[in-house]
């Protein structure tokens, strides 16, 4: 810290922090005001200073639009949302049966999993009734028909039915 | 703890109008209703009551810092738009971080000041400005001449394309320590240099200001004999 200011000094503090003694570093402030009160040389240094600082001040400043406000306040943090509604206690199964159920399927009523299962069955037994699926195409069955053919051929039969995408091939 | 600091908030008037006020029974002017707060809630405390959403705390907030950090963006920036922009997204973090602030740790006008000034430099340095003291917009007339405040904004806009011709960390400090009125200290936290560091940018920075405005200051000087005459 400097005890005494000298002029030189107060200069330098002038000429980075300008007139006003309110910016001047705070722990040189009151040497250099003391020699402003002395020294009429000091005195117009820092008017002209002054004078300066008052054409900086100049620059414009703006102030921020009413859009700018709503944009902000439109995104300010909200409160936490309050707890939904109470969740009804579950109601314990009762006699083996449920018990059974239960260890099974402990994660609510087991209606849902069970009509779920239900609605599976009766879908693939529709599907296989009006669908005419069979495991063998026509000529694979030609070909498993015919006895005199030997196991190679009928490798061969089952490879050329298949389509090998080109690039597998490279 | 945030609800205690919000119940401090309400107490002094946030958040809430009385039921005669809401009703218009018991009309006050603005001044009177002033004196009615015991203190001003602190930022620290806003800055909790933000977390927990009220609105009354993050626009008590904004009237507080909105209009300094847009300024200092525009002195930095040297348009508005951009500005604006990083007046946003300052205020952002400040709704986004508000749950994490720490009281104490550090103030928070001192905080808002180093995120704002970080942004602007970021733009600066992506954005490399093109301005150049020989580009800056010439005087229309050397005359005093009865239209003042044309020749005021005139003087206003080469005192900013001066500014904005700065290096980038002169810019900086010159906006904290001149235009904001931040101390050495607190702009060399900001800019994360030494003091001496501060004060060798502002010396720099007037130096240069007072190279480019040399005209200007005398201009400056014959209007306001003139005015005074």
């Amino acid at each position: 810290m400097r005890s005494e200011m000298t002029f030189k000094r107060l200069g330098e503090i002038v000429d980075a922090y300008g007139a006003s003694p309110a910016r001047w570093p705070e722990a040189e402030r009151p040497a250099a005001e003391a020699l402003l009160a002395v020294s009429a040389e000091a005195r117009a240094l820092v008017e002209e200073a002054g004078r300066f600082d008052a054409l900086l001040d100049m620059a414009p400043a703006g102030v921020p639009s009413a859009a700018l406000a709503g944009r902000l306040m439109a995104a300010r943090p909200r409160p936490a949302a309050p707890s939904g509604r109470p969740v009804a206690p579950r109601r314990r199964a009762t006699g083996i049966l449920g018990a059974l159920l239960e260890t099974v399927w402990p994660y609510g009523s087991p209606a849902f999993p069970a009509g779920a299962l239900a609605a599976a069955l009766v879908l693939g037994l529709a599907l296989g009734s009006t669908s005419n699926i069979s495991l063998l195409q026509p000529e694979t069955s030609v070909a498993a028909a015919s006895g005199d053919q030997t196991g190679e051929g009928l490798i061969a039969l089952a490879m050329a039915d298949q389509a090998w995408p080109e690039e597998w091939m490279q | 703890m945030a609800d205690r600091r919000l119940e401090i908030l309400r107490g002094a008037g946030f958040g809430r109008r009385s039921r005669l006020d809401e009703a218009g029974m018991f009309p006050m002017p603005a001044h009177a209703r002033g004196n009615i707060r015991l203190e001003q809630p602190s930022d620290d405390e806003l800055v909790a009551a933000v977390a927990s959403g009220d609105e009354a705390a993050c626009r008590a907030l904004m009237d507080r810092h909105l209009t300094r950090i847009l300024v200092l963006a525009r002195r930095m920036l040297g348009n508005q738009a951009d500005a604006e922009e990083v007046a946003q997204e300052v205020f952002l973090r400040v709704w986004t971080h508000a749950d994490r602030w720490e009281p104490g740790q550090a103030r928070f006008g001192t905080w808002l000041h180093r995120v704002a000034t970080n942004l602007c430099l970021d733009r600066l340095r992506k954005n490399r400005p093109t301005d150049d003291i020989d580009e800056m917009p010439d005087l229309a007339s050397g005359d005093p001449g009865p239209h003042r405040q044309l020749e005021q904004r005139e003087l206003a806009a080469r005192v900013d394309a001066a500014l904005q011709a700065l290096p980038e960390r002169q810019r900086a400090a010159i906006v904290l320590s001149h235009y904001q009125g931040l101390g050495n200290l607190e702009t060399a936290d900001i800019l994360g240099v030494t003091v001496e560091a501060v004060e060798s940018l502002l010396s720099r920075a007037r130096r240069q200001l007072r190279l480019s405005l040399a005209t200007e200051k005398d201009d400056l000087l014959r209007s306001d004999k003139v005015s005074a005459s």
